[in-house]
């Protein structure tokens, strides 16, 4: 069947409503009876809580209820560790707020409600906290020092975790190799900043113990999950509006707030709002961890790497519940695009007091990236070599898909030469490096940056157990994603997902597939908005970064499309007494073909399915709705790793080649990009539009970040960027 | 102490009693209810909030609702007339010039008031004048192609 909606432009449905305003995001919504919340953080990087006084503040008529951290204590269970938890010496308690100490500037260690947003801002100045400062442990080196002063006295040191894991035989690498080539690099803190910050509403109806939240998080099965367990309740429903960007940012750290405000609306039997403002979430709304390497290649002189091996120190900040998750990440594009035969990768995560670190754009894979593609410059640099031969030497050939990574990763297919090529040729390589060369004898700066590398798709949280063989069950593994579809009675479809959209144009490319698949058109399809774990499916993989979207969720919409295609037909067949096998559907109608007469629309279908029992068929499953989830289909073997510790980190490995062409002021060090090209392998491309949207996006992310926006601290702990002036985020100009 | 004041929205005169402290952005949203302008900042630094006042972009978290007394606001509900998208609009959702949405409202009234005082401008121009307004989600690419189509499309058009 010739594709004509999958691939092809198509209209964007979610534009309209974001171009008129008529977006719905969790700041829209007013309750009656709203009661607006601020949350008390803490002005100290590392202190004592020695006493909290809420007296003055209460005096205040408006305010309705405050929570400390006796209460939170008292009231809430610390949230189950987390399987980025995993390895920690002993377990730590980690609360929705700061308990006995805190370890951050910002760490929220109370909240209060009152009947404005205004009255709440007074009266949360009225609250006194009584603090102990301590010494701030805020450079990593120093950190794990004996003499730094310690963030968690349960595990005695800084140093939360390390471990190491080795593919393939790394000792007789650097035995057998002609060169050793090291470099140290660094990757600092930094973040997408959501436009829209954390926004939570909580509701409780104490007679049935519900509790409703909307919450402008990514994955609902963290909320749900958290919620239930901090605050013992089993009836909880979390429902997800638009959502104004969410990179990562809104996955973990946001569960701690829907806490903080329920403790709110349980206390005042009111709904409760709470809106983070910017420098709130710049200070504690989560950053990209910053890590330093320490890596060594293993070279012949003809510029094969043998191995490869690093050891990373992370900057996780001041919660241990996302210790490893930069690390854990690695694994997922250990090899990059290599065939190299041994790696040993060595992890150290650090507890400093800073901002608790969040998966951001890619997690620990941006650092992967970065580490292979350095030293392949740095290899080429001490072997006087081209950095394209380099990297041509070691690449995956196509005639070796499809091809099991040292790790045991499976790229079904790629061919990684011929996108550097095409890179190459696009660009006119060999002509830029004659300009180069002639610039720089008019003392001209220009510089000319090639890389290559995976973008892997589709999670496998089995992963981790490679990294943590102390780990007797996984996590969980694959991914189970569901999506309902149904046939309404006006003969349009509705669509359901078990991910939040955040901006990756769920309902436009769902619909797109599902059009294809039903035999109708794109504007027949609405998908529905807001997530609502009441109505929506649920999915483990549910964590709407784009790549656990393109594979999970489009499965799971495919299969469900296909089974109501069956009913469909089924119903048709016995309206139109003809085998439902040779019946065709076009734009909604289904045809006997070569009988023009002969045909039936969705919308009389959809009348009949709701409305008249006698033409349903005999054994015929009523209704036109299908569910279905998807587990993809070839996650076997590795899913989970062996004694060998080979493990599919992820299942979908597209790839893209990048080239940087830039100028560097000599006397400010300023560097302007000239041209920036990018050529992918995306595999299937759904919507053109939508894919070189969120390729654009993530580039200028990257290069932006390359180039000075990020996260600083003083010595003292006190950050120093906590509004967008001051943090460098990029414009148009 | 609240303060009587009047102002005209997308041409409609709202009467309402607001305390003083109370910005521009907060009365659109939550005094009258048009959520269409959004907040990203509350110090003028992202743009989500821009708004024409008396013709003019401003952000409007940067004006108290009590500067607004007896002046002319249009906000991104103001745009579309009888359903129909405003050109500007329509260029930004052909070009997916958004993702989230959240900087869209912002995004789409500044464009719309460069095109008003320079119908035909140039790319270095159009980045100058949306160097106020922030987007985490796009690069901006397809933005700017956004307010080079619209352009076009308005002088067509003429």
């Amino acid at each position: 069947m010739p594709e004509k909606f999958v691939g092809a432009k198509s209209r964007s449905k979610e534009g309209p409503r974001h171009v008129t305003g008529r977006g719905l995001y969790t700041d829209d919504f007013t309750l009656p009876g709203m009661l607006q919340a601020m949350i008390l953080r803490s002005p100290h990087a590392h202190a004592k809580i020695l006493s909290v006084d809420t007296s003055d503040a209460l005096k205040n008529p408006d305010v309705m209820a405050v929570v400390t951290p006796d209460e939170v204590k008292r009231l809430t269970k610390p949230f189950k560790p987390g399987r980025y938890a995993a390895g920690l010496k002993r377990p730590i308690d980690e609360y929705a707020g700061a308990i006995e100490k805190v370890r951050y500037v910002g760490e929220p260690l109370g909240a209060l409600a009152a009947r404005t947003r205004g009255a709440a801002e007074d009266a949360l100045e009225l609250i006194q906290v009584d603090y102990e400062p301590l010494r701030p442990v805020v450079d990593v080196r120093e950190a794990i020092k004996a003499s730094s002063a310690i963030l968690f006295d349960e595990l005695g040191t800084n140093l939360a975790w390390q471990g190491s894991l080795q593919y393939g035989d790394i000792d007789a690498a650097f035995k057998s190799a002609d060169r050793v080539v090291k470099e140290n690099l660094k990757i600092h803190r930094y973040s997408s900043t959501p436009l829209e910050p954390f926004v939570v509403i909580a509701s409780f109806d104490a007679a049935s113990k519900r509790l409703t939240v909307w919450v402008t998080a990514q994955v609902p099965e963290v909320i749900y999950d958290g919620v239930r367990e901090a605050l013992g309740l089993q009836d909880v429903r979390v429902i997800i509006p638009d959502v104004g960007g969410g990179f990562g940012q809104k996955i973990h750290l946001i569960r701690k707030y829907v806490v903080l405000i329920s403790l709110l609306a349980m206390k005042t039997g009111r709904p409760v709002k709470w809106i983070e403002d910017r420098s709130e979430h710049m200070m504690a709304g989560g950053h990209a961890c910053a890590q330093e390497f320490e890596a060594e290649a293993a070279v012949k002189n003809d510029g094969t790497v043998l191995g490869l091996r690093f050891d990373e120190y992370d900057d996780v900040g001041g919660s241990i519940s996302t210790l490893t998750i930069h690390f854990t990440n690695k694994l997922n594009n250990l090899s990059n695009t290599y065939r190299t035969p041994a790696i040993h990768m060595i992890g150290n995560a650090v507890v400093t007091n800073k901002c608790p670190v969040i998966p951001n754009r890619g997690i620990g894979k941006p650092g992967m990236c970065y580490i292979w593609e350095r030293m392949m410059d740095r290899v080429a640099q001490e072997l006087n070599l081209s950095p394209i031969e380099v990297r041509r030497k070691n690449l995956i050939q196509p005639n070796e898909m499809p091809y099991r990574t040292i790790s045991g990763n499976v790229y079904d297919s790629g061919d990684y030469p011929g996108l550097l090529s095409t890179l190459l040729e696009k660009i006119d390589y060999d002509k830029l490096r004659e300009e180069q060369k002639k610039g720089r004898g008019q003392g001209k700066l220009m510089g000319i940056g090639i890389v290559i590398g995976v973008e892997p798709g589709g999670r496998n949280a089995a992963r981790d157990m490679a990294i943590f063989p102390e780990m007797k069950e996984p996590p969980g593994s694959g991914g189970i994603n569901g999506a309902t579809i149904k046939l309404e009675k006006n003969g349009t479809l509705s669509l359901h997902l078990g991910s939040p959209n955040c901006g990756q144009a769920h309902e436009t490319t769902t619909a797109q597939v599902a059009a294809e698949v039903l035999g109708t058109t794109p504007d027949q399809i609405s998908t529905s908005i807001p997530f609502d774990s009441d109505l929506s499916p649920w999915g483990v993989a549910a964590a709407n970064s784009g790549n656990n979207f393109h594979l999970y969720d489009i499965g799971a919409i495919h299969g469900a499309a296909t089974r109501l295609r069956e009913k469909v037909l089924q119903l048709a067949g016995h309206v139109l007494s003809t085998d439902p096998k040779e019946l065709t559907i076009e734009n909604g109608v289904v045809h006997v073909p070569g009988s023009a007469a002969k045909k039936v629309t969705f919308a009389e279908l959809g009348r009949i399915a709701y409305n008249n029992q006698h033409l349903i068929p005999d054994g015929m499953d009523a209704g036109l709705q299908a569910t279905y989830y998807y587990m993809f289909p070839h996650a076997k073997p590795n899913i989970v790793p062996g004694a060998d510790r080979m493990v599919r980190a992820q299942f979908t490995f597209s790839a893209g080649a990048h080239a940087a062409i830039v100028e560097v002021d000599k006397t400010t060090g300023m560097v302007e990009v000239k041209r920036y090209l990018i050529v992918g392998d995306n595999g299937t491309v759904i919507n053109p539009d939508v894919v070189n949207g969120q390729v654009y996006g993530s580039a200028a992310h990257g290069i932006a970040v390359a180039l000075g926006e990020g996260f600083m601290y003083s010595p003292e702990g006190q950050p120093l960027t906590i509004t967008y002036l001051d943090y460098g985020k990029c414009s148009t100009a | 102490m609240k303060q009587t004041i009047r102002v005209t929205v997308n041409g409609r005169v709202y009467q309402e009693d607001v305390e003083p402290r109370i910005l521009l952005a907060h009365f659109l949203r939550e005094t009258i209810g048009l959520t269409g302008t959004h907040i990203g900042c509350v110090v003028g630094e992202c743009g989500a909030c821009s708004v024409l006042f008396d013709g003019k972009v401003v952000k409007s978290c940067l004006h108290f609702a009590v500067q607004a007394d007896g002046r002319e606001v249009t906000t991104i509900e103001g745009l579309a007339k009888d359903g129909e998208l405003h050109p500007v609009q329509e260029a930004f959702v052909k070009n997916y010039a958004f993702q989230c949405g959240y900087c869209t409202p912002g995004m789409v009234m500044t464009s719309h008031a460069l095109l008003q005082n320079n119908p035909n401008p140039s790319e270095a121009e159009i980045r100058k004048a949306l160097a106020g307004n922030l987007c985490m989600c796009t690069g901006y690419v397809q933005i700017v192609d956004a307010v080079k189509e619209a352009a076009a499309m308005q002088k067509n058009r003429e």
